[in-house]
């Protein structure tokens, strides 16, 4: 952060005294040169991977011709657009998408952060470095091998969870079948895959609450409950909100691969998200135009509730992205 | 990018010294190519000009490429031609993509469908084949005999994007398999029709009540499953062409196969079937059916020795054999699906500088000679003449190894197959099945008619509108989410999102094909 005042001071000297101005900024850059020179890797790297090839989308408003290139395929206007909102599973596929991130959202942000604060009173280092280990493992696991996982185990023939019921004495349960299931089962198995790849961020934040804050407690009686309510979790707030803030903006971003590989026709009703829409009909048709104007589409929804997040967090809270 | 140009440089360059010397006489010269006896070609082999041509080739885990392969060699010797070949080094479709979109492209490319062949063809990025018919004529003569698979391999606009493929589908045969021994250690014969497979089936479950007699991988892959389904009942798993009434029809809607979603209804509630077939991963699938909890299947023929091979060392009552297929409808045909064809080809660059000479060299895998070069290899090195009769020598037993150790049969090698060449590495049991399911054939392929642009847009939005609400609903009318008394409604729901629309398109692209006149050249 550059401190303003100081910033202000120099700019009130430059304009005391133009004709020393240019020299001045001479003089910055030969000071700052290994700086520039460290940054310009990074400058290019979003300028070549990541700016350029948003000149790419052009291709929504065009009839992208792979052969021609993009510049010769004809012009059609926002013709995909309108074949995407005149869609009629627009609306179900809308609200399945968004249901199945906000449910991801409210039941799969907290896990991490309640793992970390459980963590965090955890006096035994072996025994918190072997949780958090087991805990971040299935992050590793690609999400093919995690989707048939859950169906063999969910399976009603003998799958793993309905033998443990059937000792209970209850019935096998089609799980895979039911469309009111499906919700739950995805976001349990993303919160098994991600809640402990998700504490490091937060275990990294609770290292630098200052202990004395702790000691201050204890001297004025705090019980644990009360320490962790009124320290531990006030010391990791901004990074709960950053990442929150983050999260609204992923909503609509629910990974393709793992639902695409859950879902069958039993439970389109709760599982057919906008994703796995456009993989059946953009890319097995190979419409890469017709793709790419709803995942823009999409993108910009996405802007619009990370913007609306950051505004609302700036308003409440002193933490936001910007 | 880089690496391309490396390549393709020096080739061009070669490639231009040779074709710009013999000039002329380069087309004055195609002996090999108009003659249908084989004779010939071997007497002017010395003379052949030499060529190199790149093409990127798709690669198989299973015999992954190598340039040492015999069978480089051996096409060598027959056309002159060297293969510059290049594999993906992952999924071929973004190969693909990424040589077009470079705009550099390999004089041979290897596509894994026709659809995309067709797109690709219809932005310009290939050849059509049928401008280049008098450089064909091995082509052209094939394509009089068989007219059926050469309009199958024409696009919408009348062109021909990719070499026709013929022979090699086989492989692609879905068919019925059951476990003979069990079968007959229960006394209960084959069925031949739904209503006996029902009572076997009931049977089976009483005597091993663990068990779910018919398991298919219905989650893995739906769409075949469906084909097997509906054709037992005569009908279609979607439009398809009745060649009775010669018209377009709908399968999902029609009485029959109401019949076929009630009898799987019955299946489903009697626990004929697994619960979860809807969602039945091919892991389960196979261990239901190795250890016994499943008897009958259908799946890709090979699977007779998948399973067999496997099993019989544990077991070697175990007997995993081709069934009939059963008719659905009281005295109906017993029928399985028509999936004996193959999608995948080779195209031609528009790009590519070779162009002409590529055709006399693809033409000749459609001479007598260039078939028995691509089925069975050389004779005296791979195979021997019995009599009129061709067999492998007996060092080769298995089509996996021969593959693998010549090349023979591998991407970019062939167009036109002897299947009797793989016919005769199989298994006895499997040779069984092969035998016995072509009395099963329906009389006619389904045709498959290329789609303009346009109506690709109607098939991608409207079919595919259509055929959510029929998979979803053939998953409540089985699992009983939904009744069946509600299914005037369904057939009305399917028909509000379009069906005529669809029908309609499916008509219009198939009288366009068969408007088309092959000959016309």
């Amino acid at each position: 952060m550059a401190q303003p005042s100081a910033v202000q001071d120099n700019l009130r000297k430059e304009l005391k005294n133009p004709y020393r101005r240019k020299g001045r900024r001479l003089r910055t850059w030969h000071h700052n040169k290994a700086l520039w020179l460290l940054f310009l890797p990074c400058l290019l790297y979003y300028l070549i991977f990541r700016y350029a090839p948003m000149f790419g989308l052009v291709i929504t408003f065009k009839d992208y011709n792979l052969f021609k290139g993009i510049w010769a395929s004809d012009w059609v206007g926002l013709k995909y657009y309108r074949m995407f909102l005149e869609n009629p599973d627009f609306w179900p596929l809308m609200k399945n998408t968004l249901l199945l991130g906000l449910y991801k959202l409210v039941f799969g942000f907290p896990a991490p952060i309640i793992l970390a604060i459980l963590l965090n009173e955890v006096r035994k280092a072996t025994f918190k470095k072997f949780v958090q280990t087991v805990s971040y493992l299935p992050h590793f696991i690609s999400n093919v091998i995690v989707a048939s996982m859950v169906i063999m185990f969910l399976s009603p023939t003998g799958g793993l969870i309905n033998n443990l019921l059937g000792t209970f004495g209850i019935g096998p349960i089609n799980f895979m079948n039911e469309p009111g299931l499906f919700r739950g089962i995805y976001v349990l198995s993303e919160i098994w895959q991600h809640i402990g790849w998700e504490t490091i961020i937060y275990l990294a934040a609770l290292t630098a609450i200052d202990p004395q804050l702790y000691e201050a407690a204890d001297m004025d009686g705090a019980s644990r409950m009360r320490k962790i309510w009124h320290v531990t979790l006030p010391g990791i707030s901004p990074a709960i909100v950053i990442t929150l803030i983050l999260n609204i903006g992923k909503v609509l971003e629910i990974g393709f691969e793992k639902v695409f590989l859950m879902q069958n026709p039993a439970i389109y009703d709760t599982a057919d998200i906008i994703s796995t829409y456009v993989y059946r009909v953009g890319m097995e048709q190979g419409n890469f135009s017709y793709g790419a104007s709803i995942d823009l589409f999409m993108g910009i929804i996405s802007l619009i509730f990370i913007y609306s997040a950051n505004y609302i967090s700036r308003r409440v809270s002193e933490t936001s992205l910007w | 990018m880089n690496k391309w140009k490396s390549v393709m440089l020096p080739l061009v360059t070669a490639a231009m010294l040779v074709t710009g010397c013999s000039g002329g006489n380069n087309t004055s010269t195609p002996p090999a190519a108009t003659g249908t006896s084989g004779g010939d070609a071997a007497a002017t082999a010395g003379a052949k000009q030499e060529h190199t041509f790149t093409a990127l080739l798709d690669n198989n885990a299973t015999f992954p490429y190598s340039k040492d392969w015999p069978v480089w060699g051996w096409i060598k010797d027959k056309t002159g031609v060297t293969l510059e070949v290049q594999t993906p080094s992952g999924k071929l479709a973004e190969a693909l993509n990424l040589a077009v979109a470079s705009n550099v492209l390999p004089d041979l490319m290897y596509m894994p469908n026709r659809k995309e062949s067709n797109k690709f063809g219809q932005q310009g990025a290939l050849i059509d084949l049928m401008e280049y018919m008098d450089k064909l004529p091995n082509l052209s003569a094939w394509m009089k005999q068989y007219p059926d698979e050469a309009k199958a391999a024409l696009s919408a606009d009348g062109k021909m994007y990719m070499f026709p493929n013929q022979g090699f589908g086989e492989t692609n045969r879905m068919i019925w398999m059951y476990r003979q021994d069990v079968f007959e250690k229960e006394g209960i014969k084959a069925p031949a029709t739904y209503e006996e497979l029902h009572t076997a089936l009931k049977t089976l479950k009483a005597k091993y009540p663990d068990s779910y007699p018919l398991s298919v991988r219905y989650g893995q892959i739906p769409d075949e499953m469906n084909m097997s389904m509906t054709v037992n009942y005569e009908t279609g798993e979607g439009a398809y062409y009745d060649f009775d009434k010669k018209e377009w029809r709908y399968g999902p809607t029609e009485e029959s196969y109401k019949e076929m979603v009630g009898r799987w209804k019955q299946f489903y509630d009697e626990g004929l079937i697994p619960p979860d077939f809807l969602s039945l991963q091919t892991k389960q699938w196979q261990d239901m059916v190795s250890t016994g909890k499943s008897f009958v299947t259908v799946d890709y023929i090979s699977r007779v020795d998948f399973f067999n091979n496997a099993m019989r060392k544990e077991n070697p009552e175990f007997n995993m054999q081709f069934m009939a297929p059963p008719a659905g409808l009281p005295g109906g045909k017993q029928l399985n699906p028509y999936f004996h064809y193959m999608e995948g080809g080779l195209t031609v660059a528009s790009t590519s500088k070779n162009i002409e000479d590529i055709m006399s060299y693809m033409d000749f895998f459609y001479s007598e000679d260039g078939r028995t070069l691509s089925s069975w290899g050389v004779e005296g090195e791979t195979y021997v003449k019995e009599g009129s009769a061709i067999k492998f020598k007996p060092e080769f037993t298995d089509v996996i190894e021969m593959r693998k150790q010549t090349g023979l049969q591998t991407s970019g090698t062939y167009t036109w197959i002897d299947f009797d060449a793989h016919l005769s590495l199989f298994s006895e049991d499997l040779k069984h099945a092969y035998e016995e399911a072509v009395n099963y054939d329906p009389a006619n392929m389904q045709p498959r008619p290329a789609f303009t642009e346009k109506e690709n847009e109607v098939i991608s939005i409207t079919g595919q509108a259509i055929k959510k609400h029929r998979d979803e609903s053939f998953a409540k009318f089985v699992t009983g989410s939904r009744k069946l008394a509600d299914w005037d409604k369904y057939v009305e729901e399917m028909n509000n999102l379009g069906v005529d629309k669809l029908l309609e398109t499916y008509k219009e692209a198939y009288d366009r094909v068969q408007n088309i006149q092959l000959s016309s050249n």
